[in-house]
């Protein structure tokens, strides 16, 4: 009887050493990343984390959020989906199940979202995702209350609005760099689920624009070899070549395209004018750059020197697509104001109030979702000019999708 | 003389019976996982791991027995995926009646590829099947919204078996095993009946099976269309429970993928799909790699394996054993083995 009475004593001061770290999480809040920090998609998966990860840091070390009179710590669970659709399942059904975080960011690849949102959205997890792509399954009857994605939010600007600033800015920056208007472009594009849902909308907006585009041509994802492509787009006379939408590719492409002289300027689209300088590139035409959403080796983003500042002193190393961080960043202070906003981590209310917040970001000083859970924010285009000087502007999305 | 041949025959069956039991009894113990808790990462691999078995059973009797390698085998588990995801959207056609019309359409695709590509056999079919691969990647991305395009397919349809909610993740883990265990008896049975032999024969000497009558290129295409079947329940299961389908997933890579699985775990041994599988599977996640680091250490493995153990991780393991008991090595090969003669038989 007394060994029985001592396994027991035992065995409840054992559970009480287990519980008291429980207890002690009890003010801690858990947001979940799934990204990929290794394999094919670690150029812009890094970005996730470490967009994140400086939010989370951010607003504890400011003391963390009061919701309902309590305050809280954040804290980011991050797990690498290897560029895997069964890891990042696996990485997906973890966070919602076993650690229970209140929210989930990620994955940068389409495909891997849907699927995630498949195990989110049941459980009821506020899940972004900066793809431009889920336009597709974010309609009003889906994001309704009790629709299958009604926690689902999508912190990238829908694709005609990015597509549309995108193509004004490049047209707006590269007319003065060539002398004239430009009147014909030929688009390069990655032949895969995000170069072809893209390429539709740029080109129409570039169509919009008034440009004649008399081809788009696709290259297999993973080509190093452009020539055939860049053969048949000089072939077009093209004023501009747009390379869309691989930063990591384009930056292979355009060595290739200005040793061939295939065009009479370039639209590298995902590519950092701090790339451009880190990589001491140079071209003898104009080159316009683009940035996810927001540039860091030179931006006209009051707000971006500071953050980048910040962005690579936590560590994150320069990329092409370092930028895509802020697609996730502004987006962990948003859902700690809804959180404040909403005095509860319930996900409907939280829900609405994210529908109702006009959050101040990096991006835009008044960050907003939209009835079907789109954000809409600037896109900001950099063009160097063959001397080496870079101006950039932030370009206003249009209010409504052209007229294909 | 009759009597004798019957106990003959018993015995075999009985041996052959004994092959199954180590498998039935790993297949048993992972059925208890869920008792101990596990994480529902783990359970969510496990998952990813025996729907990929099922379809390396199938490649086990293509390769295995018949000494044929596709390197287009996801693309069979991927027509079975989009035969799952086009008939519930158009039919709306759920996951039981989904499983026989996706086999069926799997082992179709497996007999219009095979036709042509075996006729070249040898390293060709394992070109052409690799081409093939890429093509239907290639047809699914540009297939508009029959095939979603890029982006793929939605598959939100729920899974029921006598009213039970399959969709629970230790429920479907379970109803994954069960697919894998039917898979690995189906496979057993090939391998133990006359067609197993006969096929065997073709793999060890194809020109030696011919002439003692066996219809070498039927027997060959119908071993395809056997894989394709089990490829193409795999493809349900897969697109069932990851709920969306894109063409980047039954391209040439995850077919290597599949093929590399079959071939360290042994092909020729009923252990060796489920062996390869799992390891395939875990092995990044025990040793924390990432892909980089997985390709080499596969790589380095499929070396090893080719060198040191032609039958596969399990083959070499069973040799150990026997070796440690018995006191002398006796390859597996002996014994799976048959001649073109015994094939007759």
């Amino acid at each position: 009887m007394k060994t029985v009475l001592k396994m027991g004593a035992s065995a409840a001061l054992c559970l009480g050493v287990l519980a008291h770290p429980a207890f002690a999480e009890d003010n801690i809040v858990k947001i979940g990343v799934v990204a990929a920090e290794s394999g094919s998609f670690v150029s812009a998966g890094h970005t996730l984390p470490a967009g994140v990860g400086l939010a989370v840091k951010q607003i504890n070390d400011a003391g963390g959020i009061n919701v309902g009179g309590k305050n809280y710590k954040l804290e980011m669970v991050k797990r690498d989906d290897r560029t895997d659709i069964a890891t990042a399942i696996a990485a997906t059904q973890e966070l919602v199940r076993d650690v229970k975080v209140q929210a989930i960011f990620g994955s940068e690849t389409h495909d891997f979202t849907l699927a995630m949102a498949k195990i989110t959205q049941p459980a009821k997890i506020i899940h972004f995702a900066g793809n431009s792509t889920l336009a597709k399954i974010l309609t009003p009857d889906s994001v309704k209350p009790g629709g299958e994605d009604h926690y689902l939010f999508q912190s990238e600007p829908q694709e005609f609005q990015r597509s549309g600033s995108t193509a004004r800015g490049v047209l707006t920056l590269l007319e003065p760099l060539l002398g004239y208007k430009p009147k014909k472009s030929v688009m390069i594009v990655g032949n895969d689920a995000t170069g072809q849902f893209l390429s539709s909308y740029y080109f129409k907006a570039l169509k919009a624009e008034g440009q004649d585009v008399p081809d788009i041509i696709f290259y297999p994802p993973d080509t190093t070899d452009f020539s055939p492509f860049l053969t048949r787009a000089k072939s077009l006379n093209p004023d501009i070549i747009h390379f869309w939408y691989n930063g990591d590719s384009t930056l292979t492409a355009l060595p290739q395209a200005l040793e061939l002289g295939a065009a009479k300027s370039y639209f590298l689209f995902g590519v950092d004018p701090g790339i451009w300088k880190e990589k001491q590139l140079s071209a003898d035409v104009p080159v316009a750059m683009s940035c996810v959403p927001v540039c860091w080796g030179e931006s006209s983003n009051p707000k971006a020197k500071a953050y980048f500042d910040a962005y690579f002193a936590a560590g994150a190393p320069h990329g092409v697509t370092s930028s895509v961080s802020l697609l996730y960043h502004d987006y962990v202070h948003f859902l700690a104001e809804a959180w404040e906003k909403a005095g509860s981590f319930d996900p409907d209310k939280t829900v609405e109030a994210l529908l109702t917040l006009h959050h101040q970001g990096v991006v835009s000083d008044d960050l907003t979702f939209n009835p079907t859970h789109q954000v809409t924010h600037a896109t900001e285009v950099c063009a160097a000019a063959p001397g080496g000087a870079i101006s950039c502007s932030m370009q206003q999305p249009p209010a409504e999708a052209p007229k294909s | 003389m009759t009597e004798g041949l019957h106990q003959d025959r018993a015995g075999c069956g009985l041996k052959a019976l004994r092959s199954l039991l180590p498998v039935l009894v790993i297949l048993a113990l992972i059925a208890l996982v869920p008792l101990f808790s596990p994480s529902n990462r783990f359970l969510s691999l496990a998952i990813s791991a025996g729907i990929n078995v099922i379809a390396l059973y199938g490649l086990s009797v293509l390769f295995g027995q018949t000494g044929i390698l596709s390197m287009g085998h996801a693309a069979l588990v991927g027509v079975g995926a989009y035969a799952a995801a086009i008939l519930a959207r158009d039919f709306g056609v759920g996951f039981w009646a989904a499983l026989p019309a996706a086999a069926l359409a799997s082992a179709a695709f497996a007999m219009i590829v095979g036709i042509p590509s075996l006729r070249v056999g040898g390293h060709h079919f394992v070109i052409m099947t690799f081409a093939f691969g890429q093509l239907l990647a290639i047809v699914l991305t540009n297939g508009g919204d029959y095939t979603g395009a890029a982006t793929g397919l939605d598959l939100a349809g729920p899974v029921t078996l006598f009213g039970a909610d399959m969709s629970d993740l230790t429920r479907y883990y379970l109803m994954v095993v069960a697919f894998v265990t039917t898979a690995a008896v189906a496979s057993w049975a090939i391998i133990n009946s006359s067609y197993g032999r006969t096929l065997r024969a073709i793999r060890e000497n194809e020109k030696l099976a011919a002439s003692l009558g066996i219809n070498v290129g039927r027997h060959k295409i119908g071993a395809f269309v056997v894989s394709g079947i089990f490829a193409g329940i795999s493809g349900v299961l897969l697109a069932y429970f990851l709920g969306h389908i894109s063409p980047s997933q039954f391209s040439s890579f995850p077919s290597i993928y599949l093929a590399l699985m079959v071939m360290i775990g042994g092909a020729r041994l009923i252990e060796g799909p489920l062996a390869g599988g799992i390891l395939v599977a875990f092995l990044p996640e025990v040793l924390n790699l990432d892909p980089v680091q997985s390709r080499i250490v596969y790589g380095v493995c499929l070396i090893a394996v080719i060198m040191l153990l032609p039958d596969g991780l399990i083959g070499g393991v069973v040799r150990a054993l026997r070796a440690a008991l018995s006191g002398k090595p006796k390859p597996e090969t002996q014994q799976r083995n048959a001649t073109p003669s015994e094939a007759r038989r």
